[in-house]
């Protein structure tokens, strides 16, 4: 029979794919457990009724493919959808715990007929060409449309309303099936060498992955804000699953199922093991929908298009893997979920083995002698370290200062800072004083660097605090605007923060006094304009010298002294009594340079003119604060 | 010393790939090289990205830029750079012959597990504070060792092959147990040399390398410069006097560089950016060297772009280490496109050379018009790009230190130039994995060593 352009194209199969995932998603997943629990039967009764739809998938999923009556695909695809539309509209009733459980069942069975059916035969649907893109669109499609926001938020009622209404439209794709009985005989098999119940295992592990990480982000309300609340989020966990879902098409294509499952795998490990972390949440919510969308194309391309095979075979296969990786697996993943609320990094590399390894298998035998030789030389190289280790001197770094210096060391700092006060360059007065190349060489090795896209530190403990130097580490652009250097706060949960600053604090020069007179004789090259004046100010001190400056708030009680507000209060290195111009100057060096002995640090790369803008501005501020107060302490006398 | 290189039969080499496992073992070597160059720039776009998103490094935890940067660095080097030297290696000592060549493909394997060592101890926080010889503990140890095994396995495949033809003579014998005489120097040299008490002479005006060690590092690549061609072809024995030339201005310069010493001396003194000078003779005398060999038609294009790079990097080499001029760019942007003008583009496009020089016909991956154009151009345009935030940094340190919008337009056009460079070596990592794939390509290369 020749198919119509409409039927060719495939569009029957891509939304009837798309359609069993939103119901799955939204309805069986999210609104009937709302409705559940708008019912009060979350608590107590929730097992039972979930474990009724479990049984019920695992039931039908595993008859369908045996069970003889009514085996017109198209006409178990309408019952099927039937049912789960039904189910939507009864779940709308006031159910008791009986009923509720009646209702999961039916979700249960009509899910379990859809889902087998619908791949044991998709090849009816799927038109001419492309079959696996268009699986990967149809997942990529169901998955983006539960993440579309509207969607997403909607109340119970309106979700199931929409996944019943998306179940009628389902019936209607199905209505004719256009692919003659002869295309669904067709099988390709081109699954690869790994036996299917390798695959099945396989499944079973990433579905088990899945459910857990999805049931402990669900329950958990920090998680679920840092992953799937919010337009953002949402709409950029559609987008990864619509792509996620077209690259692991493109990859079935190309590949067969032997990559994909490993790297899904990969995006799923890493997303439980993030889930760990506070701070890899965010990373966490970009792996996990990627695993998922691209195990899920996987799971429903393997037995209707890779799978090879008669189509009850077939059939077969799908029923063991809807019954056991999808429903037992998931099952599995949510009682971990529930139990445990963690996902334990053993069992991720429990499961990694389960998928890794069989694959790797034919790779290893295959480069048998690489792996040989390669492992015989990384044992080689364990005994010599070893060995020369014995052999060493043992250098037990036992000041704060050596072991600071081991971590900057370690921490890379070398790539951003040099140590290394050029002579006769702007060098000596923004970083000086020079040190003698023997001083340098002391250091083992010396630490000069290369580039400098922050500071010179070789005297970095004559111009920064401790204090200043530990909140500089714990966030840089709270201290420091516009610094673009990262975080190390991390540092300061065992005592590798406290060593690093007692290591800065040591870098001094031998002649500081001689320094001080330099400092002493700079004077601005340029004037600025006090307009200027104030952004600077609130970019640059006023996180320290505003009463609500977070620097300040969060220090207040580290700092040697409260710094001053600088207005109002009397300033030890600003005298009130001399003129303007002199108050612009003793600014202007404060600004430059810090104040020795104090947490006031230095703005040694701030340009002259930005120096006198400030300046000026900060004495300006004072002059007003001095007249109104004067005029106030008039008028009173 | 020319007339006794000059008697190696360089044809040998090439006939020594006679069978589809040896012309698989340079090809092996090509993709191993590749995809540390491609895992390489992968990391430099994240690097460029994080100087402009700094927010990333809170997504990293503690693998922070400071970590990353060895990992960058030190795979461009010890990865990208060295890896087609091993497969020339393999090719001049006949390793990539049977019944050894199939302990080449294990060699490379080892060399790059060391790597994976080496950038998972700098990834954890585990640094010398040596830049570019930043190998400690195990990887101080692992690394030396697979240059051994490497070591190991051209001294079983001269062994095995002394009789053979490609062992003709006393020359090419004296030079190949020499060179593997040498070659046994360097895993020590390395561990050594990662010692951090260990530090080279310092410019005292500067903290970076005298005008002497510049001149040594420069000689090491002429000589490698000079050395290639005999493992990769043969000469054209009419022109030897061009070729006794080259290597009379080599020796005449290693004389002077030895003259010169190894003390702490400033870039200011004029017997210091005098004889850095003196390399400028390369400039004439590279192609006329080069000239005198007969090289595969598929090199044209590299061997065209490494000699324009080797024309431009060595007197903006020469200048940037000028008084007044070196003062004005240390420590800036502008000697970190010097360094990506010698690395990728002279060093880069040499080894492509080389490579394409071992593959013969299946040097095809490498000369797809597009790959070649997007890395030359790019590499330029991001030396341009970064000579001019190195120039403007020069004049205020707060360009870089203080983000604006002109350091920040800066870096995204080397962001993105970053990414044509990626793809490039992403393209060249492509087709040498369909080289290995496919069989017909190995006996189209087979059919192409007829040089």
């Amino acid at each position: 029979m020749p198919q119509s352009k409409t039927e060719r194209s495939g569009w029957r199969g891509v939304s009837l794919i798309a359609i069993t995932y939103v119901y799955f998603l939204i309805f069986a997943q999210f609104a009937f457990l709302k409705r559940l629990a708008a019912l009060g039967l979350a608590e107590a009764h929730l097992k039972p009724v979930m474990a009724a739809m479990a049984a019920g998938g695992m039931m039908v999923s595993l008859l369908a493919p045996r069970w003889r009556g009514f085996s017109a695909p198209e006409v178990r695809i309408r019952a099927a959808l039937l049912g789960c539309a039904a189910a939507v509209f009864l779940s709308l009733l006031p159910l008791t715990f009986a009923a509720s459980i009646a209702v999961s069942l039916l979700i249960g069975c009509s899910l379990g007929l859809l889902t087998v059916t619908l791949v044991t035969h998709l090849r009816r649907w799927l038109g001419e060409g492309s079959l696996l893109l268009k699986v990967g669109l149809g997942t990529g499609l169901g998955y983006f449309m539960c993440n579309v926001p509207t969607f997403f938020e909607a109340d119970a009622r309106a979700q199931a309303v929409a996944a019943g209404a998306l179940c009628l439209v389902g019936f209607c794709c199905a209505l004719k099936a256009p692919g003659s009985p002869a295309v669904c005989e067709e099988t390709s098999g081109q699954a690869g060498s790994t036996s299917f119940w390798l695959v099945l295992i396989g499944f079973t592990a990433l579905v088990w992955l899945d459910s857990a990480a999805f049931f402990i982000i669900q329950n958990s309300p920090g998680l679920k804000a840092g992953t799937w609340q919010g337009t953002a989020h949402l709409w950029s966990n559609g987008c990864l699953h619509f792509a996620a879902a077209l690259g692991s098409a493109w990859l079935l294509r190309r590949r067969g199922s032997t990559w994909v499952l490993p790297l899904a795998y990969g995006a799923l490990a890493a997303a439980c093991l993030l889930l760990l972390r506070a701070e890899g949440l965010v990373a966490a919510s970009v792996f996990y929908p990627i695993g998922v969308s691209l195990y899920s194309v996987a799971l429903v391309a393997y037995p209707s298009l890779l799978a090879s095979g008669s189509i009850e075979q077939r059939g077969r296969l799908a029923g063991w893997i809807y019954a056991v990786a999808g429903w037992a697996g998931s099952a599995l993943g949510i009682g971990m979920g529930q139990n445990l609320g963690a996902v334990p990094p053993l069992f991720v590399a429990a499961a990694g083995l389960l998928i890794l390894v069989p694959g790797s298998l034919a790779f290893l035998r295959r480069r048998r002698l690489e792996i040989a030789v390669t492992i015989a030389i990384l044992l080689l190289a364990f005994g010599v370290d070893k060995l020369l280790d014995g052999g060493r001197a043992v250098q037990a770094s036992d000041s704060a200062v050596e072991r600071g210096r081991t971590v900057y060391v370690h921490e890379g700092c070398i790539h951003c800072h040099s140590q290394y006060v050029r002579p006769g360059t702007r060098d000596e007065l923004m970083w000086g004083p020079v040190q003698t190349v023997a001083e340098v060489r002391r250091g083992t090795p010396p630490l000069i660097g290369n580039r400098r896209q922050g500071p010179d530190l070789s005297q970095v403990g004559s111009r920064r605090s401790a204090l200043w130097l530990k909140a500089h580490f714990e966030n840089p652009a709270e201290v420091s605007p516009a610094s673009f250097m990262p975080s190390y706060s991390s540092l300061f949960q065992d005592r590798r923060g406290d060593d690093l600053v007692a290591y800065l604090q040591s870098l001094r020069p031998t002649d500081a006094a001689q320094h001080r007179k330099d400092e002493v004789f700079w004077h601005l090259s340029a004037i600025g304009e006090s307009d200027h004046g104030q952004p600077l100010f609130h970019a640059y001190c006023a996180t320290c010298h505003e009463a609500d400056g977070p620097t300040r708030l969060r220090w207040a009680a580290s700092f040697m002294r409260l710094p001053p507000n600088l207005s109002v209060e009397a300033l030890a290195h600003v005298n009130p009594a001399d003129s303007t111009e002199e108050q612009v100057n003793q600014f202007a060096q404060i600004i430059k340079f810090g104040i020795a002995g104090t947490d006031m640090p230095g703005h040694e790369y701030l340009s002259d003119r930005d120096i006198s803008s400030l300046s000026l501005w900060l004495a300006q501020q004072r002059v007003s604060h001095s007249r109104t107060t004067n005029i106030a302490s008039g008028e009173s006398k | 010393m020319s007339q006794l290189l000059a008697e190696i039969p360089a044809s040998t080499v090439l006939q020594s790939a006679g069978s589809r496992e040896a012309h698989r073992v340079v090809a092996y070597a090509a993709w191993h090289s590749l995809a540390w160059l491609v895992f390489a720039n992968v990391v430099g776009v994240l690097l460029a990205l994080m100087l402009i998103f700094p927010a990333l490094n809170g997504w990293l935890g503690e693998w922070t830029y400071g970590r990353w940067m060895p990992v960058h660095m030190n795979l461009q080097l010890y990865g990208w750079c060295s890896l087609p030297l091993v497969a020339f290696l393999f090719k001049v000592y006949g390793a990539d012959r049977e019944p050894i060549a199939k302990w080449c493909r294990p060699a490379l394997w080892v060399w790059s597990a060391a790597l994976v060592v080496g950038s998972t101890s700098w990834l954890t926080g585990h640094a010398s504070g040596k830049l570019f010889l930043d190998w400690t503990g195990y990887a101080r140890v692992l690394f030396p060792l697979a240059l051994l095994c490497l070591w190991a396995l051209l001294a079983t495949a001269t062994m095995q092959g002394w009789r053979s033809e490609a062992f003709n003579g006393l020359a090419a014998r004296i030079t190949k147990v020499g060179g593997l005489a040498l070659l046994l120097l360097i895993p020590p040299a390395i561990y050594m040399a990662s010692n951090p008490a260990l530090y080279p002479p310092i410019n005292p005006d500067t903290g970076g390398p005298t005008g002497a060690s510049q001149l040594e590092s420069v000689l090491v690549i002429i000589v490698v410069l000079l050395l290639l061609p005999y493992g990769l072809t043969r000469s054209r024995t009419e022109q030897t006097r061009m070729r006794a030339l080259a290597w009379g201005v080599f020796v005449a310069e290693t004389l002077l560089c030895l003259a010169l010493g190894r003390g702490d001396i400033s870039h200011h003194r004029p017997t210091q950016y005098i004889s850095l000078g003196s390399l400028l003779v390369w400039l004439p005398l590279t192609p006329a060297y080069y000239s005198t060999f007969a090289w595969h038609e598929n090199t044209r294009r590299w061997r065209v772009a490494f000699l324009c790079w080797w024309c431009f990097l060595v007197p903006t080499g020469w200048c940037l280490f000028l008084p007044g001029v070196l003062d004005h760019f240390k420590f800036t942007d502008g000697l970190v496109a010097h360094s990506l003008l010698a690395m990728a583009g002279f060093v880069s496009s040499l080894l492509i050379f080389v490579m394409v020089q071992l593959l013969g016909e299946d040097g095809w991956i490498f000369n797809q018009t597009l790959s070649f154009y997007a890395w030359n151009t790019s590499v330029l345009a991001y030396v341009l790009v970064m000579l001019y935030a190195g120039w403007r940094e020069g004049n205020d340190a707060a360009f870089s230190m203080v983000p604006g919008v002109a350091r920040n337009a800066v870096y995204t056009i080397r962001l993105l130039l970053g990414v044509v460079i990626l793809l490039a070596s992403f393209d060249w990592l492509k087709d040498a994995t369909r080289l290995l794939r496919s069989p017909q390509a190995v006996t189209q290369g087979l059919a192409g060593e007829g040089i």
